[in-house]
């Protein structure tokens, strides 16, 4: 067994994985909301779609930050001579909110009433507790 | 549309233009910096007082901050500090947004050359500002009008400027307190019930629905004095939902004529009613659409509330997202999507296409262009009149109002008219004049008519379905006519018209027709256009707008 792996689960493998492929993701994302912006798309630039952009936005810039986040972590237990012993539920956790809290906002945008996101957000809650239980777990294992 | 004025929101240049067309004399602008600043003769000079078209002076020069702009799609009116407490007052010339240039003021009002000066001095605060902005306040310290504009002052406000949510949907406190919390607000969506805490026109029954928008769009006055004063200290009453009735006196000749407040008024002004509604009630002037409904069938005859026309039956006031019309050609008339065409009529009405007696998809099969003429005036234009009716030749005698045929078949006789509506609806022939069964309606109130008829017809010769179904040929010639009327806003309007004909090709006359006083030799029957002319209805007009 090598650095960052409990058991038979490689969570450095797996977190790295994540990482990059929501960074690949979600840049790709940025990249089209540029293009919807530099083609002055209505559905996206209109006032009446102003909820729309500021969900998508959001969606590009929490699953691009996820992104990163996931590559730290992986970092983090390839530098430390042992997996913490919280790392499956970081784990679960950490991937739980790279899917939800992008999604939640995506959905929220693709859908929505006039000022409020559709119903696709309440993802983002769910998403937002399971990141920052993610980040206490990590926080509390590495005190030491 | 009111504005802050600024470089970024004038249409058109103040950096060192001089503007030759204003009266008092030439009108210097200025740019400095953020601020416009216009030089010209003081509309208060008492001098002016006798100053018309016809025998000009030329007042003391002031200089002044140009502050606000009323006004967007057809023109761009211009407000400056009068240095005395908030009152403004107006630019003696105003930018004509569809020309691209200045005119007179004075020139886009329909009003006689002899018309003495006017002074707009205190009218935004007094007037403009009830309508061209949200939750006013005039707070003049006498009625406006009561002494002259100099010895008044004012404290005006507004809320906002222009119109915003709460001109329409009433204050919004509340509203804004009570969605803060996302439950209520995603419970709303999901149960599409309405929200108690806020005004929705769309929602209210079809009458004090459309009295949201007749608080401004109609032709009201106040009930009293003590309601003036009060509107005074502290703005018009009325709020969105409320009776308009039971704050304004909504003037509908056709049923309260007689009733004392309208003696009143019609004692301090004769013209009252007389410039702004025909003979019939119908009215006759642009921005009243309030009071056209009301008097449509479609409306005061409705037996159920789904099937009564509101002004949402046709318009909306916010672009649906699924309207594929760019915004500025939905702004021009905030229709809605389901009332282009037909559709809004469709709603209620099946008619088959022997209906019009006119071929599907064409001009003359269209409702619109049947029951909802081009009759009514304002800002230098015609728009469609917002009541319902159909084509009456006899209507037509008794008021002088122009029918729906002969607007769009200008080179008709009203005895070609009167047979075709008996043919096809039974309707009554009424007895006509010589000159009504020989000489084509359109150029007997082009000749005729007074100066609101005469603009009318202008116009429709400028309209492609008209110049479709009657020749274009022959136009030109009366458009060069009327572009000597001693009406600025007629002249100006037949130069609209001329600018749309082709080329004037004296071969393409239809020479040796009756109807449109044109001899064998393609000249104008002098001795009939002339005696038409002399019989011309030269009273002054002064349209309300």
């Amino acid at each position: 067994m090598g650095p960052g792996t409990t058991g038979t689960v490689d969570y450095a493998a797996r977190h790295l994985r994540v990482g990059w492929r929501a960074l690949l993701v979600f840049a790709t994302l940025g990249l089209i909301l540029e293009s919807l912006q530099g083609f002055k798309v209505a559905a996206y630039l209109d006032v009446s779609n102003e909820t729309r952009r500021l969900m998508w936005r959001l969606a590009h810039a929490h699953g691009t930050l996820l992104g990163v986040i996931n590559v730290l972590f992986a970092f983090t237990l390839k530098s430390s001579s042992s997996p913490p012993p919280a790392a499956p539920r970081i784990s679960i956790a950490l991937v739980a909110a790279t899917l939800l809290l992008p999604l939640g906002f995506f959905l929220g945008g693709a859908w929505f009433y006039a000022g409020d996101p559709g119903v696709g957000v309440v993802l983002v809650p769910l998403g937002a507790v399971a990141l920052l239980a993610a980040l206490f777990w990590i926080a509390r294992s590495t005190r030491n | 549309m009111t504005q802050v004025a600024a470089p970024a929101t004038v249409a058109t240049s103040f950096d060192g233009v001089t503007v030759e067309a204003a009266a008092g004399g030439p009108m210097q602008l200025e740019q400095r910096g953020q601020e416009l600043w216009a030089e010209f003769g003081d509309p208060d000079d008492a001098s002016l007082a006798s100053d018309t078209r016809v025998a000009p002076v030329r007042p003391r020069r002031i200089r002044r901050q140009v502050v606000m702009i009323t006004g967007s799609h057809n023109q761009q009116i211009f407000w400056y500090t009068t240095g005395n407490s908030r009152v403004l007052g107006q630019l003696p010339a105003i930018w004509l947004t569809a020309e691209q240039t200045w005119i007179p003021r004075r020139a886009a009002i329909m009003a006689p050359p002899s018309a003495a000066h006017h002074s707009e001095t205190g009218a935004w605060n007094g007037i403009c500002l009830s309508c061209h902005a949200t939750a006013a306040q005039p707070r003049f310290d006498t009625p406006f009008g009561s002494r002259p504009i100099g010895e008044q002052s004012a404290d005006s406000r507004a809320v906002e400027l222009g119109i915003a949510c709460e001109a329409c949907h009433g204050p919004g406190d509340t509203h804004a307190d009570a969605n803060r919390n996302p439950l209520r607000r995603y419970t709303l969506h999901f149960t599409r019930a309405a929200d108690s805490t806020i005004v929705q026109p769309a929602r209210l029954d079809s009458r004090r629905g459309s009295q949201v928008c007749g608080q401004c769009h109609s032709f009201w006055e106040f009930a009293n004095a003590a309601a003036e004063r009060e509107a005074n200290a502290h703005g018009l009453p009325y709020r969105p939902g409320d009776d308009l009735a039971a704050t304004r006196f909504v003037v509908q000749p056709t049923s309260n004529l007689e009733t004392a407040a309208m003696r009143e008024f019609l004692a301090a002004d004769a013209g009252f009613i007389r410039d702004i509604f025909w003979s019939d009630g119908m009215i006759r002037a642009t921005g009243r659409e309030y009071n056209g409904l009301i008097e449509s069938p479609c409306f005061a005859r409705a037996t159920a509330a789904s099937r009564t026309l509101t002004c949402f039956s046709c318009h909306t006031m916010h672009k649906a997202d699924d309207d594929p019309r760019p915004l500025r050609q939905w702004a021009d008339d905030q229709l809605s999507p389901r009332a282009i065409g037909d559709a809004a009529c469709a709603a209620c009405h099946t008619m088959d296409d022997a209906h019009s007696h006119h071929r599907a998809g064409s001009s003359g099969g269209s409702c619109e262009n049947c029951h909802m003429p081009h009759t009514t005036y304002g800002l230098l234009k015609t728009i469609r009149s917002h009541q319902i009716s159909s084509p009456s030749v006899q209507a037509t005698i008794t008021t002088g109002r122009p029918n729906a045929c002969n607007l769009c078949h200008l080179d008709k006789t009203l005895a070609w008219t009167a047979d075709r509506l008996a043919e096809w609806y039974g309707s009554a022939r009424p007895a006509l004049g010589a000159d009504e069964q020989s000489v084509a309606a359109s150029v007997l109130w082009l000749l005729k008519g007074d100066a609101g008829q005469r603009a009318i017809i202008a116009q429709a010769m400028g309209w492609r379905a008209a110049q479709d179904a009657s020749g274009a040929g022959w136009l030109a010639p009366y458009l060069a006519l009327t572009q000597k009327d001693q009406y600025d806003a007629v002249r100006l309007i037949a130069s609209r018209s001329a600018r749309t004909l082709p080329p004037f090709r004296r071969d393409q006359l239809p020479r040796g027709s009756a109807a449109l006083l044109i001899t064998s030799d393609g000249t104008f029957d002098a001795a009939r256009v002339n005696r038409l002319v002399r019989e011309r209805n030269n009273r002054p007009l002064v349209y309300r707008e």
